[in-house]
């Protein structure tokens, strides 16, 4: 459905996305998710034609988005960052606008307002000018333009911020179930939504992919590393827990003076160290007083490729 | 792709009168031209039954009234964002353009049409040449067309209202009254036609008497579809 090649854009002397490659697939719910700058809204300003790349090119539904960018534009909805709408119209003039630059009339586009109202839960501010709504129907108003036309594929960047925690599920939901029968992009910087609606992510870094996969590829092939942390209790200088097989690192060790020591331990995937563990701490004589292990979660994967490209 | 302007029009009619600019404008224009003609031109006391003073203003009162209607036309959309919006829906750059143009054009007439209370009402005192104040009317027209083309342009080149306005403001000033050089100055015969050919005020002293003549028509023509055309251009090269 989209292909990207090479693609990258400079703003000046900025880099913002750098050779960039990916391909999605019809009806895949694909999150981009980096730090902001990372080349997520580039990326998407450059799939929905409104800019063009420095390098590099793409194609939409098999069209190049040098030479058919109108028909491109039929097939995409696009919510921009912040929801953008014209203040000094209200909410059904709004609609109205998109409906009919998007060539609905008569039945047809009440009839596609009427549902994308309902969706979006716009039923109490339909009359009331943009200008005097808050940020969260601002942000419903800008999603209901971009499905109001039934695109095929739809572009939403950051969907979900400005929306308190009950509209952020709501919101959720609704992609999801478009996601359903539409093939869905959406940036976001929060790693909870790519979890609950992505089907797969591209990790954006400087813009750079610097991982890709399903959320459940990404956080194995982190590793799937599990972290224990482990109290013990006991008089000597606890030592040669790295060697129990299966240990991958002693990562931090520190003790305090009433002999409680604190380990935090890195272990290598699936290998079951943790009983090693727990028969080294009897053997040598300590007692466990607890022992947590901890699976390295979206969010600290995230940190650590982010962070790695930096340095 | 022609039907394609009209939700465009619409849009930019419904936001020029769900915003005060619309009524202010309307309002100040109707308000000066009718101060102008009956105190400061004396109408009456002059005893001649012609608009010629009322229309000689016009392309004065012009170089603020087109700035103010374009101004946030393109600079306002880029503040808010909309731009993205709009630039992203199926519609050629031209096509944009067109609809804001006609659509601050229908606001002009609108205005301009609210002025001809003025001869009908006079009309009672004397007797008014209809020749010459249908010729000044299409004057008007045209001179509003390349006005707001140039005020569009201008727009398109700001992304803040307010200097939109005033860089507008400043050229159509330099284009109205470049022509008032050749009064203080004795330039060469080639220069002084070369500043009047440029002028928008010297193209609009025949209309002024009601005379159409076919270069000032073809002038402002091209004047209009010259900013208009780089208005389009802009809007395609910023996607670079």
């Amino acid at each position: 459905m989209i292909e990207a090649s090479n693609l990258g854009k400079r703003y000046g002397t900025l880099e913002a996305v750098r050779g960039v490659n990916f391909s999605i697939n019809p009806g895949e719910v694909v999150g981009l998710l980096g730090p902001n700058g990372a080349g997520k809204t580039t990326i998407m300003k450059i799939l929905t034609c409104y800019m063009f790349p420095s390098s590099g090119s793409a194609t939409v539904n098999g069209w190049d988005i040098f030479e058919r960018p109108l028909e491109i534009k039929k097939l995409v909805g696009y919510l921009p960052e912040n929801a953008p709408l014209y203040t000094d119209l209200n909410v059904l003039e709004y609609l109205s606008f998109m409906a009919e630059s998007r060539s609905l009339k008569g039945n047809a586009k009440t009839e596609r307002i009427e549902w994308a109202v309902e969706e979006c839960g716009l039923k109490s501010v339909v009359y009331r000018s943009i200008d005097t709504i808050s940020k969260g129907f601002r942000q419903r108003t800008g999603l209901a333009q971009a499905i109001l036309h039934d695109p095929e594929i739809l572009v939403l960047d950051e969907p979900t911020t400005g929306l308190d925690p009950n509209q952020i599920i709501e919101v959720r939901e609704l992609i999801k179930r478009l996601g359903k029968e539409k093939t869905v992009i959406l940036s976001t910087h929060i790693l909870q939504e790519v979890e609950a609606t992505c089907g797969r992510v591209l990790i954006l870094n400087e813009g750079q992919i610097v991982a890709k996969g399903s959320p459940e590829e990404i956080n194995r092939e982190m590793k799937g590393e599990v972290l224990l942390d482990l109290v013990l209790k006991g008089d000597k200088e606890p030592s040669g827990v790295d060697r129990v097989s299966g240990v991958r690192d002693l990562l931090k060790s520190s003790s305090s003076a009433d002999g409680l020591h604190q380990l935090k331990i890195a272990l290598l995937p699936d290998s079951g160290a943790e009983e090693g563990v727990f028969d080294w701490a009897v053997k040598e004589g300590y007692k466990i007083l607890s022992m947590i292990p901890k699976r390295l979660s979206l969010e600290e994967l995230f940190i650590k490729l982010t962070r790695e490209g930096k340095e | 792709m022609v039907s394609n302007v009209i939700p465009v029009i619409k849009k930019e009619l419904k936001s020029y009168f769900n915003s005060p600019i619309a009524y202010v404008l309307v309002v100040t224009f109707l308000v000066f031209s009718s101060v102008w003609v009956f105190y400061l031109q004396t109408f009456f006391a002059s005893n001649i039954a012609s608009l010629r003073s009322f229309f000689s203003v016009i392309p004065i009162v012009f170089i603020i009234v087109m700035p103010a209607l374009t101004m946030r036309s393109w600079a306002e959309e880029k503040k808010l964002g909309t731009l993205e919006v709009l630039l992203t829906l199926p519609f050629r750059e031209s096509t944009l353009v067109l609809g804001k143009f006609i659509a601050a054009l229908g606001l002009l007439l609108i205005m301009i049409l609210l002025t001809l209370p003025l001869p009908l009402l006079l009309s009672r005192f004397g007797d008014f040449d209809w020749g010459e104040i249908l010729g000044q009317y299409i004057g008007v027209v045209l001179l509003g067309a390349a006005g707001i083309s140039v005020g569009l342009f201008i727009s398109s080149l700001m992304s803040n209202q307010i200097s939109s306005f005033l860089i507008s403001l400043f050229v159509l000033l330099v284009l109205t009254l470049i022509s008032q050089v050749n009064i203080v100055f004795a330039l060469p015969p080639w220069a002084a036609a070369v500043v009047n050919f440029l002028s928008f005020g010297h193209h609009f002293s025949n209309f002024q008497r009601g005379l159409i003549d076919t270069r000032d028509l073809l002038y402002y023509g091209i004047v209009s579809a010259l900013f208009l055309y780089l208005n389009t251009k802009t809007l395609v090269f910023k996607k670079w």
